[in-house]
């Protein structure tokens, strides 16, 4: 099932007034699709999950899935969840607690009026895929976060949902557990192919299931993309800074002309700008600009000769494979990536910057 | 003797005296209602055991104790039952649906429950003769269920609000119509609650004494406690022993529910004044 999202506005009035969660966000999602909602806390993509659910009602826009307009505020169209046919996981898993898991899952159908035989099958599969089947006379509060969540997807599922939505549903796992259900949410839905929303603030998260990411931000769609997309070519520097671990760093550069060569200006050193980003540098109306540099693409003390700019290394913090390397460039600061030797705090490093691999924003931080 | 085994036997001392204090009314009515004479203190009498007074009192038609009795389960049954049925309409209203004045109209009915009853009583008179209800069950359901909704709305209200609203959506999602999701999904996880609001009610129109004082005039509606206060003997004497034995037969059924719902009547009663 496609689900387009079309011109979606979504304003709440609260005490200080009229909030606009959501502004004017259209989004086409494909048949099969696994699409991640990414963004900090506040930036309405627990809304928009809520909109496509029909749990909520748009102020203006259009929502289809496939040809059937299910929420149209121009023509006061409105389906109920029931009518949409969504299947929705909430983080806090939403089990109800006065039935053992069997009538957990099966309380849709129950819903439904479907008969009794078939209720049995359709509860057993469900739950042989999500393997708890030797849980379904237990009540959820005897469960525990991992086997919850189980719960919860098999109770999405077992009706053969449209659409198969996920609001942060792994937050309140712990991390292993969370590694290892995220790995299992990939493959049930590889395997059922129902086209799937899902929501987090976990950029990791995001980037490991998503077949495609939209990144919100203030009730804004800042890029739609794959995970590579928004690593390599993020649309700006909201994206930049979110997508990645580290963030990006993001530093304000100026240029100037040095010798007949354009240069970057950074602290009070300055680097020759390399051929490829040339054309983009002179394309800029102003001389300066914001500088994106991902960690990993800046090397300390380096074995070759090239242009370096000294550094002082301010704090370092091992992520276990790698060495994170806080360092102070004449006043800013700078992030990179790289191996464990050597790195002692307070000590002077040369640094190499592949400016090959900037990017180049304009305007304001 | 340690400082502590003082301590113990100090704070023994402490629960006597509290449980004898509080106590000595209700041994001094069973006493008496097993007794053969209501006097037999002042008099030096001795203490004769009888069941008499109980016989008197659950078989003699003129006394129309069963009648009282009868009559007062149903009425507090009535009345905890719309008592829990329209609180808990208005206890999902006021938790789930977005409509201006909420906490105003919670605190209205606060404010109701605070008026002084024999401030009422006057006009309920009136009301029910108009209506022709005087001395009927209905001219006693009514008030009650006004009486004791605010209560028993308050003690819903606090506990629908500790229910995850997420359970709310999920049923949604599932399917539910939002009756459903009231009798399928809020009520039962609410049980202990809705079941203390019906225990509480249940027994605050079994004790009520004014409404039923003034609205009935004899064995066809009157209730235990209006009832016990007009035992009356043949030539105007109070007859002790027999007051005592109907208030024995009606705490009864009280103790009985109480010491069986307790945790949960404390939890329905104090729920509110921790959380939400």
């Amino acid at each position: 099932m496609k689900v387009e999202l079309t011109d979606i506005t979504k304003e709440f009035t609260s005490l200080r007034g009229r909030v606009v969660a959501l502004d004017d966000i259209s989004i086409k999602i494909d048949e099969g699709e696994f699409f991640v909602l990414l963004g900090p806390s506040g930036c309405g993509k627990s809304t928009l999950l809520n909109l496509i659910a029909g749990l909520e009602k748009p102020t203006a826009g259009r929502i289809q899935f496939d040809d059937k307009v299910v929420a149209d505020t121009d023509r006061r169209i409105f389906l109920t969840p029931k009518e949409r046919n969504v299947a929705f996981v909430f983080q806090s898993y939403a089990l109800y607690p006065h039935l053992d898991v069997f009538e957990n899952i099966a309380f849709p159908l129950r819903i439904a009026r479907i008969e009794k035989a078939e209720i049995k099958k359709a509860v057993e599969q469900a739950a042989a895929t999500l393997e708890i089947t030797d849980l379904l006379a237990v009540r959820p509060a005897e469960l525990s976060g991992g086997q919850r969540q189980r719960v919860a997807i098999a109770r999405a599922i077992v009706r053969k949902p449209n659409v198969f939505l996920l609001d942060e549903p792994l937050s309140n796992l712990d991390a292993r557990l969370r590694i290892a259900m995220r790995a299992e949410i990939k493959n049930l839905q590889d395997k059922l192919g129902i086209t799937t929303v899902y929501v987090t603030h976990d950029q990791v998260e995001a980037m490991g299931l998503g077949d495609r990411i939209a990144v919100l931000n203030r009730g804004k769609i800042e890029q739609i993309g794959t995970p590579e997309s928004l690593y390599e070519k993020p649309a700006g520097i909201f994206v930049a800074q979110f997508i990645g671990s580290p963030p990006m760093n993001i530093i304000d550069a100026s240029i100037i002309k040095a010798d007949g060569k354009l240069c970057v200006v950074l602290g009070n050193q300055k680097l020759v700008i390399p051929s490829e980003k040339i054309r983009e540098i002179e394309g800029l109306k102003e001389n300066h600009f914001i500088l994106g540099l991902r960690p990993e693409h800046i090397t300390i003390n380096p074995p070759d000769n090239a242009q370096m700019l000294t550094a002082t290394i301010h704090s370092v913090e091992s992520l276990g494979r790698e060495t994170a390397v806080y360092l102070d460039v004449d006043g800013l600061a700078i992030t990179a990536l790289c191996d464990r030797e050597g790195m002692g705090k307070g000590r002077q490093v040369r640094v190499r910057i592949h400016l090959d691999k900037m990017h180049i924003f304009k305007g304001e931080r | 003797m340690s400082e502590n085994t003082v301590r113990n036997w100090l704070v023994l001392a402490g629960i006597v005296f509290c449980l004898a204090f509080c106590l000595f009314p209700f041994i001094y009515m069973l006493v008496i209602s097993l007794s053969t004479r209501a006097d037999f203190l002042s008099q030096r009498a001795s203490f004769k055991f009888t069941l008499d007074n109980f016989n008197a009192v659950l078989t003699d038609g003129s006394l129309h104790f069963p009648d009282y009795l009868r009559n007062s389960f149903l009425i507090s049954l009535a009345s905890a039952f719309f008592c829990v049925v329209i609180a808990s309409l208005a206890a999902y209203a006021i938790t789930r649906l977005q409509f201006p004045g909420r906490m105003s109209l919670l605190f209205f009915a606060l404010a109701v429950s605070m008026f002084p009853q024999i401030g009422l009583v006057g006009y309920l008179f009136k009301f029910m003769t108009r209506l022709g209800w005087i001395n009927t069950y209905q001219a006693l359901v009514l008030p009650y269920t006004a009486w004791i909704l605010p209560l028993s709305l308050w003690i819903l209200v606090s506990y629908f609000s500790q229910i995850p609203r997420e359970l709310d959506k999920a049923a949604l999602v599932d399917g539910c119509t939002y009756r459903q999701i009231l009798c399928k999904v809020i009520l039962p996880v609410a049980a202990p609650g809705v079941l203390s609001v019906f225990l509480l009610s249940f027994i605050f129109a079994f004790n009520e004494f004014m409404f039923a004082l003034m609205l009935t005039t004899d064995y066809r509606a009157r209730t235990v406690p209006v009832g016990i206060a007009l035992f009356q003997g043949l030539h105007g004497q109070t007859p002790w022993g027999n007051i005592m034995a109907a208030s024995v037969v009606t705490t009864l059924p009280i103790v009985i529910l109480t010491l069986v719902f307790q945790r949960h009547i404390m939890a329905g009663l104090t729920r509110g004044a921790v959380k939400g």
